[in-house]
């Protein structure tokens, strides 16, 4: 049931296509409608003297053209290059409308003129001979003028023809030759009076129309340099709002460069300063790691030095024991003895005690809990002094060794109290925890 | 040689002559139609706007017979050509438009399909946009003529617009949007026994009709404000501006009508009310009877519209 529908609508749209042409012959030049790319843009009144109509696109370039009458019948139209020229001609009852589109790729212009066909009095004027140009330019230009010229050319013939009618019978009816011919002769020389000022006055006709076809011409020249003059100032216009445009397009780019530019001078600038901050972080952490190593090996160092202190002190009392068990028997085996070597071993052992009496210091840090009177009997118990307040939960603890006892043992000693959770013997500083 | 070929042939060759252009575009017309039917429902589908129906068929087929018309005219001035060629590039042109085509599912109705109808035919007729005031609102002539302010030259162009429409542009555009008889009865029917419902659905899709085809006024055709639209009338310019602008733009032809009331009508409020069939000859409408801003359709429709002639 649709196919016969769809049908029948495809053959009434055939029947309007065939008769599209026949319709647009049909139609008389009145107001013609222009759509430009399908938007209607204004229209052409053809029964106006010297009917144009001047269009400017902007953005656009003109591509389609159309011609609609009215009642909305396509008269005519092109399809534009997007961007050169197009002109056409398209026969529009009686008259031609020539069609000119001017396009660039950002817009294009427009003119249309309707020319309408020479009328029967340029005929008559050709007839009788007008220059058929002038007939012509006088046709487009100056309608009204053209009417009154060829008005006056009109009456003046009748009047010739009046009175050559007049005079014809007078001449075929004459009784008297020579009276006739005098008449005749008068009556020629009137006429031909009447000629000559027909003829002047044809001559003066012809110098008003050339001179007036000549003003329509400088005028139409002149209109023509208008719209060329607005067609430049409106291109110019147009240049100039692109170039704007442009600038404003550049001048955010730059922005937009310049802002981003700083932005990347920031970010590196605080990037290279966060690097360095930490590379500062790092040496100060190596050199901290490498000072604690330092102090603990000068702490070992220290220890050992003490150490080998107290063994040669022992090896000295054990020297001194011996040479003091020997010597009494060398003083029984010989003469009394000189009072030499005495002097040399108890400077030493002198020495020794002197060392021996060196104040030692170690740091002890004290279980969780532990209270300040068992850590101060402590130290009394050690016989030692507190040197200084606690840092970081290590005590310095300064103490005269009581005798020759290695400071290992004394320390191995110190760590044995149930109160004591390390010992240290770094000098300088608190062993770090 | 070329006479014995198909015309889908001698269309694909070169035309040297308008003559020759115009005697084997008459002689191959269906051929042309049909490809550019054919290439309007590609860019359907293509476009995910087709359905499977005689609706979709009937508005390719009118989209392809508006791209031929076109190229009958233009193709003359085109020759040397190949007339498949010049149709192809003319429909790749006109779909490379922005938003080339008026598609909406709701215009599909046959409501809708009328309403688009005509909204397409008056961007290119002048009769069917004078027209518009009739069919949407009930604007006779002399309602138009006074609405717009008209003077005695404009106002016999209105009575010409008016009988043209009546004689065959009203048909014309029913025939080319693919109305058929029984479809225009089927919206009288609805209009004599749903004249509300079928109002409301006319006030419902003119925004959506109006806003695509109001791209075809000229950019610098905005809507005006009250203050404007008055000096406009005050000082008695922009006659062309008016008629375009108030016959495609429900809501500054209300303000306006509303604004003109004691010119145009009786003092009551202007409201959408449709008209299938143009006014007939000496037709006088009695706009908005009845109480002020009411609505009064179909059944009333009838009292409301003397002929003073058939």
């Amino acid at each position: 049931m649709e196919v016969p529908e769809l049908n029948d609508y495809r053959a009434h749209l055939l029947d309007a296509l065939d008769d599209q042409p026949r319709r647009a012959a049909e139609e008389r030049p009145g107001f013609l409608q222009v759509l430009v790319n399908h938007e209607r843009i204004g229209t052409l009144n053809c029964a106006q003297t010297d009917p144009s109509f001047a269009y400017t696109a902007r953005e656009r370039s003109i591509q389609h053209l159309e011609l609609r009458s009215e009642s909305g019948v396509l008269i005519g139209g092109c399809v534009a290059p997007e961007a050169g020229q197009k002109s056409v001609r398209i026969t529009v009852g009686n008259g031609n409308l020539t069609l000119h589109v001017q396009n660039h790729f950002d817009g294009g212009s427009l003119r249309v003129n309707y020319e309408v066909a020479p009328g029967w009095w340029s005929h008559l004027a050709t007839a009788i001979g007008l220059p058929a140009r002038a007939a012509v330019a006088s046709t487009q230009g100056t309608t009204v003028w053209a009417m009154t010229t060829a008005f006056a050319q009109i009456v003046l013939a009748v009047g010739v023809v009046a009175l050559l009618a007049e005079r014809l019978p007078a001449w075929v009816g004459s009784e008297d030759r020579a009276h006739q011919l005098e008449e005749e002769l008068a009556a020629r020389q009137s006429t031909q009076d009447q000629i000559d000022k027909v003829h002047q006055q044809l001559a003066q006709l012809v110098e008003s129309q050339t001179a007036a076809v000549a003003v329509s011409r400088a005028e139409q020249d002149r209109m023509a340099q208008l719209n060329t003059l607005i067609d430049t100032v409106a291109h110019t216009q147009q240049r100039l709002a692109t170039q704007v445009v442009a600038v404003q397009e550049d001048l955010k780019t730059v922005k937009t460069d310049v802002a981003q530019e700083v932005q990347t001078g920031m970010r590196v600038a605080v990037n290279a300063v966060e690097a360095d901050r930490e590379l500062v972080r790092q040496d100060l952490q190596a050199v901290k790691s490498v000072n604690e190593t330092l102090v603990k090996q000068v702490a070992v160092l220290e220890s050992r030095n003490r150490e080998l202190h107290a063994r040669l002190a022992l090896t000295s009392l054990e020297v001194a024991k011996a040479n003091a068990s020997s010597k009494p028997v060398v003083v029984a085996k010989n003469d009394p003895p000189k009072e030499t070597p005495a002097p040399t071993v108890v400077p030493v052992s002198d020495n020794l005690r002197e060392a021996d009496r060196q104040a030692f210091m170690f740091w002890v840090a004290f279980q969780d809990g532990t209270t300040e009177k068992s850590i101060e009997d402590l130290v009394q118990e050690l016989n030692g002094i507190k040197k200084g307040p606690m840092k970081s939960g290590w005590y310095s603890v300064e103490v005269n060794l009581p005798n020759p006892e290695p400071p290992d043992r004394f320390l191995e000693s110190v760590k044995r109290a149930k109160i004591v959770k390390s010992v240290v013997t770094s000098k300088a500083m608190p062993p770090a925890q | 040689m070329r006479d014995g070929q198909p015309f889908s042939a001698r269309l694909n060759n070169v035309v040297t002559t308008e003559r020759e252009f115009d005697e084997l575009v008459t002689k191959s017309l269906p051929e042309l139609l049909d490809r550019a039917t054919g290439q309007t429902k590609r860019f359907l589908r293509e476009t995910n706007q087709w359905g499977d129906d005689i609706t979709h068929e009937k508005l390719a087929l009118r989209w392809g017979y508006e791209l031929v018309e076109r190229f009958v005219v233009f193709g003359r001035t085109e020759v040397p050509c190949r007339p498949f060629f010049l149709l192809d590039s003319l429909i790749a042109k006109s779909f490379s438009q922005p938003d080339p085509l008026c598609y909406h599912k709701e215009l599909l109705t046959p409501v809708g399909r009328f309403l688009d109808g005509l909204a397409s035919r008056a961007v290119v007729s002048r009769d069917a946009l004078i027209a518009l005031f009739y069919h949407f609102y009930g604007f006779s002539q002399a309602h138009v003529v006074k609405l717009l302010g008209f003077g005695q030259a404009e106002s016999q162009r209105v009575y010409k617009n008016f009988e043209r429409w009546r004689q065959s542009g009203w048909q014309r555009t029913m025939n080319e949007t693919g109305l058929s008889g029984p479809d225009i009865e089927i919206l009288e029917q609805e209009l004599r026994t749903r004249p509300d419902h079928l109002n409301n659905e006319v006030d419902r899709l003119m925004p959506v009709l109006q806003s695509h085809y109001r791209k075809s006024e000229p950019e610098h055709y905005p809507c005006l404000s009250e203050q404007k639209w008055g000096q406009l009338f005050h000082d008695d310019y922009g006659h062309d501006y008016r008629v375009w602008h108030l016959a495609f733009c429900r809501d500054c032809f209300l303000e306006v009508a509303d604004r003109r009331q004691a010119e145009v009508s009786n003092g009551l409020k202007p409201q959408v009310n449709l008209h299938i069939h143009p006014l007939k000859k000496g037709g006088v409408l009695a706009l908005f009877g009845g109480d002020r801003g009411g609505r009064h359709h179909g059944s009333t429709r009838a009292q409301r519209l003397s002929r003073t002639s058939a």
